[in-house]
């Protein structure tokens, strides 16, 4: 299960410090995030996962420390220019568009991806209507790969948590990234769904995409991740493959307090 | 040099009067994330309270006073309950309570009309101190210096209020964050009802006094104070009481000298020129410490 | 026809200031939109009053070109505002918007040269009733278009959620930008409009009063479709009139009372497309639990 070494580091993480009023969320974190792998980014709640996401897509900005990806230096860049680059994501409480459909919010996710300018669209023109059509039909596609399809036209927010999970990959994948990152894919999610969600990440790496994936369930993480990075209170713990981070002893004790704990463990297994 | 030293205490009474009134309105801004338009009529309502109070029962200057204060904190404490509470649960943002604040505006105004008979009214010449008074080489009215130690006294009592009391501490906490708050164990409805009497009571102070200083009560008087109160808040920083008693203070001297010196057609235009001016390129005011960003 | 008439010569004007009102909470309806509270627009229609009052008056050019450059005037004075302005966290652009339209007071009373300062100014030519209404049907097609085409989508992420439409690879800086320059130009129009039917305009004209009578309207008819605004305008303009016949003492306690239960009971407005979506979910899922006990039934 070792990573290729012949894989190029897509994603560069060196030394990032993000501070709030003195404290440090995230503090010398660094990790290397290989093209073509699904990466799994674990640790404790509030160990600065969700924070490392938003320094990523530029949400936020680090205050020491660089971030490149695919060559390009990300620090300072706004988030609709990181976008461009090729990373998207999720969000650990989804955040949908409330009012749009379901084909809506996707088409909206489709937003680099569209030919045609905003002024051809708003005069009409026969290129901008297709160019609609197409990007309609990309967007049913993607539906049909998360199995919302059926529920296209029905208002997002009435669906349920899991749908809505579903509707939010499917618009993150919309601008046909490089990078996608999952923040908490399968929270409230039962174990089926969830590896159906697995299986998923496993179809866009075929396909080439790279994919990091913050994820509390630790099955999920040992049966679908290749590699494997685990923050605490805003660094590095371990690093490496999955099951050996996993069976690391600080990161028992950093999950559960107590390193001989080996009940709960086989528990969350 | 006593034309200087004289406009000098005009502008420090009139901007007084500012910082009273933009006092309340930062507080409410600040803490209960409320932009309302209706402040001004509460101004209003107290001067026409006092002066109704004083010509139909003869109540003495201080009687006069607190009838407004608290006439203001009261109608504020209404509009909050019957306005704003209900869409606290729903979450319509700044819009929602501000259309709702339009409302009471033009229902109070259009009622204090009435209540004044659209007429302006001046409190009877006798029933308040309007004495001169010489300090040093400049005479200065009784009603100017009432209104100079008004603020002086709201000031430090409000900034005590907030920075020392238990009840101040939960009422920068649901300013900052009003799930925190409920954490807590802060009772938001206490905070909330306080900050809206508060609001209501200096808007009021400043009514009555006011009132009285330009010998017009008028149902439009809140409006007038409206316009440069906002700008004493937004020019001292809305999270700090001393910040908006200072700006307060500052635009009442700068309009003063500049109708005295300059040209009184410029006399507003300098002042929303600065209110501007500080809204772009230094949000947060002069004094206030942190802004409103909300991830 | 002859009680239509009679309607005509009681309501006529009411049709045609409701009309005017449209303008203003089309432009203010054109920033809400894209997630800006703004009051600029009483700002980009005393630039289209004056402008067009003055290439009348002074220059003697015709209507339409009058109404051709408020809109050039408008959409300029919006694009200086955008750029100084979007920089700012929603609650400060909010008050600095309204900053501005006090200062707009300050600068035409003191420029009685353009202005007529204090005084106000004649406008010499009026606006028929039917230009009017086909200058709102063009104006409102522009709205549709734009509703239905990728500004109408980006326009509602950015309102719904800025931080998620800009890791779409949205510009909400850009979105915005492009909603100030089309609030410009409809309120430079208005102002026109507002201009040629008056036919006198002061600084009072363009003041608090309008900022808070557009946005009234605006969130009235509901602020999540181009329809709301002008159904908005219709009925705020409207509602004072009639009341006026009925209770002539407290019309404006009841357009104050109307505005706060409507806030209360209806804060997303009369016209609301997600309430649409609601209901239906709120039907399929009826159906489809009937479906099932009807299953459950059978088997």
């Amino acid at each position: 299960m070792a990573e290729s070494p012949e894989k190029t580091v897509m994603l560069d993480i060196d030394n990032v410090v993000k501070r709030f009023g003195g404290v440090a969320a995230v503090g010398g974190f660094r990790m290397k995030v290989r093209e073509a792998t699904v990466h799994g980014l674990i640790g404790p709640n509030g160990a600065g996962k969700t924070t490392l996401i938003n320094l990523i897509t530029g949400l936020f900005h680090a205050d020491e420390g660089t971030i490149r990806f695919a060559g390009h230096d990300l620090q300072k860049m706004a988030p609709q220019d990181i976008a461009a680059l090729g990373i998207t994501r999720t969000y650990q409480n989804v955040r949908l568009f409330s009012g749009m459909s379901v084909l809506e919010q996707v088409m909206t996710g489709c937003f680099l991806e569209k030919k045609s300018g905003m002024f051809a669209s708003f005069l009409g023109l026969p290129s901008a209507r297709a160019d609609w059509r197409r990007i309609r039909d990309h967007s049913m596609e993607l539906l049909r790969r998360v199995r919302m399809d059926h529920r296209a036209d029905e208002l997002a927010e009435t669906l349920s948590y899991g749908e809505q999970r579903r509707i939010e990959i499917a618009r993150a994948l919309g601008s046909n990234p490089k990078l996608i990152l999952l923040d908490e894919p399968t929270a409230g999610m039962n174990q089926a769904e969830a590896s159906e969600i697995g299986r998923l990440t496993h179809e866009l790496r075929d396909a080439g995409l790279t994919i990091l994936m913050v994820e509390h369930n630790m099955g999920l993480v040992t049966e679908f991740c290749e590699a494997c990075t685990v923050m605490n209170f805003g660094q590095l713990l371990a690093d490496g493959d999955p099951r050996t981070c996993i069976a690391n002893p600080d990161v028992q004790e950093a999950y559960f307090g107590r390193k001989n704990d080996a009940t709960r463990i086989q528990a969350l297994r | 040099m006593y034309l200087f030293v004289e406009q000098l205490v005009n502008g420090w009474a009139i901007g007084s009067l500012y910082a009273l009134f933009g006092i309340g309105f930062g507080l409410v801004f600040s803490t209960l994330g409320i932009l309302n338009a209706a402040h001004g009529t509460y101004a209003s309502w107290a001067a026409i309270i006092g002066y109704y109070a004083v010509v139909w029962y003869g109540v003495p200057f201080p009687v006069a006073i607190v009838c407004g204060v608290f006439g203001g904190g009261i109608i504020a404490i209404l509009v909050d309950q019957l306005g704003f509470q209900p869409l606290r649960s729903r979450r319509v943002g700044l819009l929602g309570a501000f259309i709702t604040s339009i409302g009471f505006w033009i229902i109070l105004d259009s009622l204090a009309g009435f209540a004044t008979g659209q007429q302006s009214l001046a409190f009877p010449a006798r029933s308040y101190p309007n004495a001169l008074v010489e300090i040093g080489l400049i005479k200065v009215s009784q009603i100017q210096l009432t209104i100079i130690a008004s603020l002086i006294v709201v000031t430090v009592g409000i900034h005590l209020l907030i920075q020392r009391s238990r009840i101040g501490a939960a009422m920068r906490a649901v300013g900052w964050n009003d799930l925190a708050a409920g954490l807590s164990g802060v009772n938001s409805r206490i905070v909330i009802l306080l900050t809206a009497f508060l609001a209501g009571a200096t808007s009021g102070l400043a009514g009555v006094l006011g009132g009285i200083a330009t010998n017009n009560v008028h149902f439009s008087l809140g409006e007038g104070l409206m316009l440069k109160g906002f700008a004493a808040v937004v020019v001292g920083g809305f999270n700090d009481v001393r910040g908006t008693a200072i700006a307060g203070i500052m635009l009442g001297i700068i309009e003063v000298f500049v109708a005295q010196y300059i040209s009184t057609a410029f006399r507003d235009g300098v002042t929303y020129t600065l209110l501007l001016g500080f809204l772009i390129l230094r949000p947060r005011g002069l004094f206030g410490s942190a802004s409103f960003v909300r991830a | 026809m002859e009680a239509f008439l009679d309607f005509w010569a009681a309501y006529g004007s009411t049709v045609t200031f409701s009309m005017v009102n449209a303008f203003f909470a089309l432009s203010t309806y054109a920033v809400l939109s894209a997630g800006v509270l703004s009051f600029t627009t009483v700002t980009f229609a005393a630039v289209g009053g004056f402008l067009a009052a003055n290439m009348v008056g002074n220059f003697g050019l015709s209507i339409y070109a009058a109404f051709f450059l408020s809109a050039v005037g408008g959409g300029l004075a919006s694009a200086i505002v955008a750029t100084l302005f979007l920089r700012l966290e929603s609650h400060w652009m909010a008050l600095a918007s309204l900053a501005l339209v006090l200062i707009t007071r300050v600068v035409v009373l003191n420029a009685p040269g353009l202005t007529g300062g204090v005084y106000g100014k004649v406008v010499p030519m009026s606006i028929s009733q039917l230009d009017l209404l086909i200058l709102l049907v063009v104006v409102t097609f522009i709205f549709y278009r734009l509703h239905n085409s990728w500004y109408g989508l980006t326009a509602r992420a950015v309102r719904e959620d800025a931080a998620v439409a800009s890791t779409i690879g949205i510009s909400p800086f850009r979105t915005q930008f492009i909603a100030f320059i089309v609030s410009g130009i409809v309120g430079g129009l208005g102002g026109a409009a507002m201009a040629f039917t008056l036919q006198f305009i002061s600084p009072e004209t363009y003041f608090v009063g309008m900022a808070f009578t557009m946005l009234a309207s605006t969130v009235l008819g509901g602020s999540f479709h181009w329809f709301g605004p002008i159904v908005g305008a219709l009925i705020f303009t409207a509602l004072p009139a009639t009341m006026q016949a009925v209770v002539p003492a407290i019309e404006d306690v009841a357009k104050g009372i109307a505005l706060v239960l409507i806030m209360v009971f209806l804060p997303r407005g009369l016209i609301d497309p997600r309430a649409v979506g609601l209901r239906r979910a709120a039907k399929l899922r009826e159906e489809r639990e009937k479906r099932a006990a009807g299953e459950n039934a059978n088997g």
